[in-house]
């Protein structure tokens, strides 16, 4: 019989010619097998619609998509303190999120791998990672979309009234990982754009001295020999 | 730990290190009403370079200072430590009540 060439799926048992369908059985093993599937989709340390896992998938957003965050410890906030800091680092551009630090830490751990919540081995993970001695007692995060040194500035001003509720002790800009010294030079910075702008007007000057033309000369040289080959060979044709 | 009899707290540590986990467990040990009824709390955030210690030192209200290095003992042992002389103040406001 050819039909038994192919696998099939296990409760079922053709003998004799019969088919033989054991209910029990086919029941479980189509539930592992439907597992076995969401497995392949997608495997989690934790329950897939999990809090832990939402969180991880979260804080991995959070990273990536927030060029600047600000690390802040919190001491016991009150609730009418809460909704003020919450609603005074919104008016300047800020978000203010409350931090699980184990589960931060176990991010971070192993924020280089492309899925953080799949199961991971020990001698994989970045125990290394300059941010993970700042997540020890109450961290909050606050995090900017742009890289903008002017909000980051007005927020460091409005924190430091607050005192020893809310301060900051680390922060990640872009790539790098600032402690409260450097985070203070880097406020001074001029914006992004602004930087950009300066940058393209000293190209604009510089231009005179030739600087454009060196950067155009390869393209250029490249097209000349293709044009006079390309010449060469239409005058070999003719 | 008892923080009754607190007046004034000083803290200084660098959040990157080791230190960091005990002073910071000590600074959220303090009630938010006694913030407000007046127990000063000074904290300065020490960086790499800085050459001062880090440290804890606390006041009381009978002007007794007591200081320790948050480096080098766990947030139970600071507790410990400042409850002892926290106790000797509740005996004897206890007593002075009688």
């Amino acid at each position: 019989m050819f039909i038994q060439s192919f696998r099939l799926p296990i409760g079922i048992n053709l003998s004799n010619g019969l088919l033989k369908i054991n209910q029990g059985s086919l029941l479980r093993e189509s539930k592992v097998l439907i597992n076995r599937f969401y497995a392949t989709e997608r495997l989690t340390v934790k329950p897939l619609e999990s809090r832990k896992t939402f969180l991880m998938d979260y804080y991995k957003d959070m990273m990536e998509s927030n060029p600047v965050i600000l690390f802040v410890h919190y001491n016991n906030l009150m609730k009418q303190e809460n909704e003020h800091y919450r609603s005074l680092i919104k008016s300047n551009g800020g978000k203010l999120s409350m931090l699980r630090n184990n589960l931060f830490k176990a991010y971070l751990r192993a924020a280089h791998t492309e899925d953080p919540s799949a199961p991971i081995q020990n001698k994989d993970k970045n125990m290394n990672h300059p941010l993970l001695p700042l997540f020890n007692g109450p961290t909050a995060a606050i995090m900017f979309k742009e890289t903008s040194p002017a909000n980051v500035a007005k927020i460091v001003k409005l924190l430091e009234k607050a005192q020893d509720k809310l301060f900051i002790v680390g922060a990640k800009v872009e790539t790098e990982v600032y402690d409260v010294a450097q985070l203070n030079e880097f406020k001074k910075l001029p914006s992004k754009p602004e930087l950009q702008a300066q940058l393209l007007g000293l190209l604009h000057i510089l231009s005179g001295a030739g600087l454009v033309n060196t950067l155009e000369k390869g393209s250029q040289t490249l097209y000349l020999t293709l044009k006079s080959h390309h010449d060469n060979k239409e005058s070999q044709g003719n | 730990m008892i923080t009754k009899y607190f007046s004034k707290i000083v803290v200084k540590f660098n959040p990157f290190g080791a230190e960091a986990k005990t002073a910071r467990l000590f600074l959220c040990a303090i009630p938010p009403l006694q913030r407000m009824q007046g127990t000063m709390i000074q904290n300065e955030l020490l960086t790499n370079g800085s050459t001062k210690k880090p440290i804890l030192k606390v006041t009381f209200k009978d002007k007794t200072e007591m200081e320790t290095n948050p480096g080098e003992m766990t947030f139970q042992e600071v507790s410990n430590y400042f409850d002892t002389h926290s106790r000797r103040l509740q005996l004897k406001e206890t007593i002075e009540k009688q």
